[in-house]
């Protein structure tokens, strides 16, 4: 083989391997990826490009929400919300895709302020260009028929609803009623009215809505999960740290796969069970391929 | 207009104004734990809020030095504070129409103003501290917390929320201007009030009483001018001449309070100058007089006096009446203890409500008795205490919410939560929910549940998980009652407990423990 046709065979090779892998990731199932360091803000962009880099999901001039878990007046450190450097380094790739505004924002339980202040997010986003973090603003959730099996049709946040790329990024932890809350639990933070009233029947609730608003790709913060007095935490002795970011394009997947790091197996939840029922992705972990980056 | 000449006095008001109002947008929170310590500067420096707290609870704060000094300065200058610093004062000057009614109302004037400082000093020492219902800078307060400002914000709120109707998401073009507005102008969140109307009226009426007659309020009525004005006729600032000259007499129409009777009277002359600058003789002038003889008695009259007294225990005893189903109602602010000690010491000015970072504390219409009327209340269906949140402690300016760090308000106990199983859906309805023990802020958890196999309404027999309250550690905030889903009546309640004293580590510890040895 002479060097020019070396050089054209690397260069068609390289042009090809991303559609290859492509193939590859589809013909064997859902991609988990899992990166794990000290750097947060590194092993958030690890983990990405382990699912194929954000430039898949989101394309230039694409309107983006990011979704994390703002809901508690706590610090990051008590790991009741998402951690500011793991949404910063999200917002930074979709801006890196050439994405035309990214929106954060949650529908938080505490005082919106507190929360947006003591979580660290308002702050790690302060300054950046075609970024918003602004507070829910209540006219804004619309009526959305579900056709669900358990909520018909419920509120849920406009600009979720009309943006290109939904991220969901929800912060690994414990829950009181339905023992973990992921990426599918995440999705409350955009729903309006009464929610407490989904409680009655959270599964089947969180499956209704996580068919009607699909993540298209779900970022798990597990850089330190909290592993019990959850939702809120607020004892350091219940966190653990794990320096754990985990993607991917399949939310049921990368929640299957997030279980496992408390010891719980996927059929355990059954807000997972019940979206794997209903088509939303793949809680099988030996169907699921983790890639560690 | 006359009052947009700038003398001195002039200045000095609308620079106070200005305080005032920017103190008033300060009061809230913007970002910051730590609340400006100013906030609460007027009620601070107000003599009436220190004399009735000293005689109803009988002790010292060293938050009221400012008024202490403000005292002092009134005995040496006289009373300037009326025409010089009171922002409602001030607000009436504005409002005050172009031809201003000098003579006197006839039906306000002799002792009336005694005849209610001196029942609401006397009540005071009777354990009675009612003296913030009538103390003007309060009255302001509310007024504008309770009504107006509510109104600002909802005004522009909807204009807002109709301009997406409107336009919906092309909003957001203009959506940076309006933050803005709202960050450093409007309420967060515009929150309506009982009493909203009643406080409205007492500050309107007031300023009616002006088209009436100049400073009818300050002259005739106002208990903290009756206090500033008996402190300052001891000031050895006069004016010279102190009454009209033969030949001119303009100081009667120049003057906005006192000159009714030919003469400068000291207990209302405001000092605004305004005599001395509008002489066309250059006649007047405000010097000290070293002289120890009172121009006027010292007392106003053995009958005031004693009417005052008898008016004070007459109140002060029938005004405890409370209905029986009213306590168990009354959860107060984070740290009060004793439902006593905080009726003597609290103003009634409105600074906790308007500062609640949540919206959670209400003023007491009916609920504490006529005693309480305007005391703060925490309604948690409308608003729970925040965990982290220590502001109302900041902005109270005598510590009858006592201003805590953090760690030990988090300890203070508002009340105990307690389920109504007629209500609560696992209860009730046997069907998960635990929305309250998600909320709970405590890290232990005060609100835990266990599981139970049970029989449905519709009989199939499934797990649910009931709901329990430690109590041990429950602090009362609300949050639980607050975020209930049963849209009826709360499936938990907070209810006042009369031992609250703070929870402590050991309390902790033994609770969870206690709770890990139950055969669940």
């Amino acid at each position: 083989m002479d060097r020019r046709t070396f050089l054209k065979g690397s260069a068609a090779a390289a042009l090809l391997a991303p559609v290859v892998a492509q193939e590859l990731l589809a013909a064997a199932g859902p991609v988990v990826a899992v990166a794990e360091g000290a750097d947060y803000q590194a092993i958030t962009r690890r983990a990405i490009n382990g699912v194929g880099g954000m430039g898949r999901y989101v394309r230039p001039g694409a309107t983006v929400v990011v979704k994390p878990n703002i809901g508690w007046d706590r610090t990051p450190e008590q790991a009741a919300n998402s951690h500011p450097a793991v949404v910063k380094a999200v917002v930074e790739e979709c801006l890196a895709a050439g994405a035309k505004k990214v929106k954060v924002f949650d529908y938080t339980c505490n005082d919106p302020r507190r929360c947006y202040m003591n979580s660290g997010i308002e702050q790690a986003l302060k300054g950046l260009k075609k970024v918003e973090c602004k507070q829910i603003e209540m006219e804004r959730f619309r009526m959305t028929p579900l056709n669900g099996q358990f909520l018909k049709e419920w509120e849920l946040y406009d600009e979720a609803l009309a943006a290109d790329v939904f991220i969901n990024l929800p912060v690994a932890k414990h829950h009181g009623l339905s023992r973990l809350t992921l990426g599918l639990k995440n999705i409350m933070g955009v729903m309006g009215g009464n929610r407490g009233f989904t409680h009655r029947n959270l599964a089947t609730a969180l499956a209704d809505v996580n068919s009607r608003l699909k993540s298209h790709l779900t970022v798990i913060d597990a850089t330190r999960i909290l592993t019990a007095h959850g939702p809120q935490g607020g004892n350091l002795a219940d966190v653990k740290v794990l320096n754990t970011v985990i993607a991917s394009a399949d939310i049921v997947a990368a929640d299957a796969y997030a279980t496992t790091l408390f010891g719980l197996k996927p059929a355990d939840i059954a807000v997972t069970v019940a979206a794997h029922k209903r088509g939303l992705g793949e809680m099988d972990l030996d169907r699921i391929r983790v890639v560690r980056v | 207009m006359r009052f947009l000449k700038p003398t001195s006095a002039r200045i000095s008001q609308w620079l106070f104004l200005a305080l005032f109002l920017l103190l008033f947008i300060q009061t809230e929170y913007r970002g910051i734990d730590q609340i400006n310590a100013a906030v609460n500067g007027f009620f601070r420096a107000d003599p009436l809020v220190l004399v009735s707290f000293l005689l109803a609870a009988k002790t010292w704060s060293r938050l009221l030095l400012p008024a202490v000094l403000l005292c002092l300065a009134t005995l040496l200058l006289g009373r300037f504070f009326c025409g010089w610093v009171c922002p409602l004062g001030t607000l009436l000057d504005l409002l005050t129409p172009r031809q201003r009614r000098t003579r006197p109302l006839p039906w306000l004037g002799g002792n009336l103003k005694y005849w209610l400082l001196l029942p609401l000093l006397f009540a005071a020492l009777f354990n009675l501290n009612l003296a913030g219902l009538l103390d003007p800078i309060a009255i302001l307060l509310r007024g504008l917390t309770f009504f107006f400002y509510p109104l600002l914000g909802l005004a522009a709120r909807e204009g807002w929320v109709e301009l997406y109707r409107l336009i919906g998401e092309q909003r957001d073009s203009v959506a940076p201007a309006y933050l803005l507005v709202k960050q450093y102008l409007l309420p967060f969140r515009e929150t309506l009030y009982p009493l909203s109307f009643f406080s409205a009226a007492l500050l309107l009426a007031i300023i009616l009483l002006e088209r009436l007659e100049t400073r009818a309020w300050c002259r005739h009525l106002c208990p903290l001018g009756a206090l500033l004005g008996w402190l300052g006729r001891l000031s050895p600032f006069r004016r010279k001449p102190a009454g009209l000259c033969s030949d001119c007499g303009l100081c009667r129409e120049l003057c906005p309070t006192t000159f009714d009777q030919g003469t400068l009277n000291r207990e209302e002359c405001i000092l605004c100058m305004e005599c001395q600058q509008g002489c066309p003789y250059q006649r007047i002038s405000f010097r000290p007089v070293w002289s120890l003889t009172p121009s006027e008695p010292v007392m106003p009259g053995r009958r005031v006096l004693l009417g005052g007294m008898a008016g004070g225990l007459l109140l002060a005893i029938p005004a405890r009446f409370r209905q029986p189903e009213a306590s168990p109602l009354l959860l107060r602010p984070p740290g009060v203890q004793d439902e006593d000690a905080f009726l003597k010491q609290c103003v009634r000015c409105g600074e906790c409500m308007k500062v609640c970072l949540k919206n959670a504390l209400y003023p007491a219409a009916w609920q504490a008795g006529w005693e309480g009327l305007y005391t703060p209340l925490l309604i948690p269906r409308l608003g729970y205490c925040e965990y982290h949140c220590t502001l109302c402690g900041q902005v109270c300016p005598t510590g009858a919410i006592p201003n805590l760090p953090v760690e030990e308000k988090k300890r203070q106990v508002i009340g105990k939560a307690v389920f109504d199983r007629d209500h609560c859906l696992p209860f009730a309805r046997k069907t998960d929910c635990i929305v309250c023990e998600e909320h709970c802020p405590i890290p232990d958890k005060a609100i835990r549940s266990r599981e139970v196999r049970l029989p449905g309404l519709d009989g199939v027999v499934r797990t649910v998980k009931e709901p329990y309250v430690v109590e041990e550690i429950c602090n009362g905030c609300g949050i639980c009652e607050q975020v209930c889903p049963v849209e009826t009546r709360a499936g938990i309640r907070v209810y006042p407990v009369k031992d609250r004293r703070p929870i402590t580590a050991a309390a902790s510890v033994q609770a969870v423990h206690q709770i890990e040895k139950l055969p669940y």
